[in-house]
């Protein structure tokens, strides 16, 4: 009986350890650098206390940054969940077994492929000149089109590109999710004569709202790792139109002036919005899910 | 009126159909186009109307196979996702062991701190690493790299192992106890056998993630430790006469591992989203 108990200790602890170290060493280190004005490649550093978050609160193109981090999060939430849920049903509708599988094992590769790789495929499948996806521009009007050249599309087109990764393989749990139901509430509905739109409208996805909400949950934290689309597609241009908030982060303290003290003030800001933020979604939704 | 709405239902059937094969076609479509534009000579990608006849060449392939820093990415890759995902699971798995097996308040605590890991923002973990092993002098290395990696498979490896063995029957783990097994050898003996297949899967998920990873070693490395994503993406930013089929073929070989996995992983996500939601009904 001694054993068993102090299993659990070394089973647990080498790995808490770990994790604990390497989540609160580089946390507390973040949070140190952010009051100095530390640069790449100078040693002396000072502490300026909180000058570099005075500094943010003024800086527009921060501003701008926490604004295309806000779009770029609904937008592809919302449009993923869309998709999946739309792309979910039909699959559960029409599909037999055989049909489901060929279509699930096709659905997961897009989400399979590394960020680099998807971002690529499709820079170059819209590229102006030689993109296979803007070929039928080219062949209906004669005039090369660069979706990445002007703000308002460069956002949607790399947005296209998130949703392209995740929705499908979303549609994919929608399916093994529907597949779960019990078939009662489908034939009590169906004797009472609804449409199957109907169904699945007012009884199927419903049922399904806890693991859709959970569902939802992880792409929001999914969709704040943008950076690899946005850096190989855009590099946050034309301008700063598609420049997200790591992406300015990334730029400040490696690209343009290796000013790292202000990148990490930045980067604590992140890191408290998104801890709070989803601390509080996650014990709400939790409650939510409990009292329904 | 019969007919009518007959019809209206068939062409709502049809629209249903559509739908599905212009999605699985924008599924596959891309990845085998990359592949076809792989296999060709920069004259027959460059051009305006996409080329489907042509004559196919390995040379993109040789090309990057014997390039000095691809060679270099590919190793450090194999090197620092191999090592991460290795430690992840050899630390992972008994803790979650031990988190199925035993429940209370600092169980769940536990699982909600091993998701907050998720929710860290790349940028605020690179950033302080970052200054941190330029201060030890291991900036630019794999083993730092490792070290980073391991929060992402570590955490990764808990959070999904953790149902993988709370599905191993209890009956089977109380037999063992009474042939005299402690709760190592019952680990070691029956709860990773058992659970087994579905532990290859959450494995196989912490592979992706640390093979796929981008940002991190972005800013952990500059020369020595490269992985290969970015030296693929170093590729892309190539200003004019791009080499097309080069980036092709290096996009090809960067997708290929993880691709592999998808038959593990399908069938993972097979038995965990269906065994979760029956969980979550009762």
């Amino acid at each position: 009986m001694n054993v068993r108990r102090l299993a659990t200790p070394a089973f647990v602890g080498p790995s808490v350890l770990t994790l604990a170290v390497l989540a609160f060493v580089p946390t507390v280190f973040a949070l140190w650098i952010s009051l100095q004005d530390r640069e790449l490649g100078q040693p002396d550093a000072h502490f300026v206390w909180f000058r570099n978050f005075v500094q943010l609160a003024q800086d527009r193109r921060f501003l701008n940054a926490m604004r295309v981090s806000a779009v770029w999060e609904v937008l592809t939430v919302a449009s993923t969940m869309a998709v999946a849920v739309l792309l979910g049903v039909l699959m559960f509708d029409r599909c037999g077994p055989r049909m489901r599988r060929t279509l699930t094992l096709a659905f997961i590769v897009p989400v399979l492929l590394p960020r680099v790789s998807a971002a690529f495929v499709w820079k170059f499948a819209f590229h102006p000149l030689f993109g296979a996806a803007t070929w039928p521009w080219r062949a209906l009007t004669g005039e090369p089109v660069d979706l990445l050249a002007s703000p308002v599309s460069a956002l949607l087109t790399v947005a296209f590109v998130d949703v392209w990764q995740w929705s499908l393989f979303f549609a994919v749990i929608v399916l093994k999710l529907l597949e779960t139901l019990p078939p009662q509430p489908f034939e009590a509905a169906r004797v009472d004569r609804a449409k199957p739109w109907e169904i699945y409208a007012w009884v199927a996805v419903p049922m399904l709202r806890g693991p859709l909400l959970s569902l939802a949950f992880v792409k929001m934290i999914e969709s704040l790792r943008s950076f690899d689309l946005i850096y190989v597609m855009t590099r946050g241009g034309p301008g700063i139109s598609t420049e997200t908030l790591d992406m300015y982060a990334f730029s400040q303290g490696f690209i343009e002036s290796g000013r790292i003290s202000y990148a990490s003030s930045m980067a604590v800001l992140m890191m408290v919005v998104t801890t709070v933020a989803f601390t509080t979604l996650w014990n709400w939704s939790r409650r939510w899910q409990a009292t329904v | 009126m019969a007919s009518h709405r007959l019809s209206a239902r068939g062409a709502g059937r049809w629209l249903a159909d559509a739908t599905l094969a212009l999605a699985a076609f924008a599924a596959i479509a891309p990845v085998v186009w990359t592949f076809v534009n792989s296999l060709k000579n920069r004259v027959d990608i460059a051009t305006s109307v996409p080329r489907l006849v042509f004559t196919p060449t390995l040379d993109n392939y040789v090309y990057v196979l014997t390039r000095e820093s691809a060679r270099g990415g590919l190793v450090n890759s194999l090197v620092v996702t191999g090592a991460s995902v290795a430690l992840g699971a050899l630390l992972g798995l008994p803790c979650a062991y031990a988190l199925a097996r035993r429940t209370g308040r600092w169980t769940h605590d536990l699982q909600f701190f091993v998701l907050s890991i998720r929710f860290m923002p790349p940028v605020a973990v690179a950033i302080p690493l970052m200054v941190i092993w330029l201060g030890l002098d291991l900036y630019d290395s794999r083993l730092s790299l490792v070290v980073t990696y391991l929060l992402l498979t570590l955490s990764s490896t808990i959070w999904l192992a953790t149902p993988a063995f709370r599905r191993v029957p209890r009956e089977i783990e109380e037999a063992a106890a009474i042939d005299g097994y402690g709760p190592f050898s019952t680990f070691l003996r029956i709860a990773l056998p058992v659970a087994g297949r579905s532990l290859a899967g959450a494995v196989a998920f912490s592979f992706v993630l640390a093979w796929n990873e981008f940002l991190i070693a972005l800013m952990l490395t500059t020369s020595d430790a490269k992985t290969l994503p970015i030296v693929a993406s170093e590729l892309t930013q190539l200003g004019r006469d791009v080499p097309w089929g080069i980036l092709n073929a290096s996009v090809i070989l960067l997708s290929l591992p993880p691709l592999l996995m998808i038959g593990v992983l399908n069938g993972f996500l097979t038995t965990t989203v269906a065994r979760g939601a029956r969980r979550g009904q009762h």
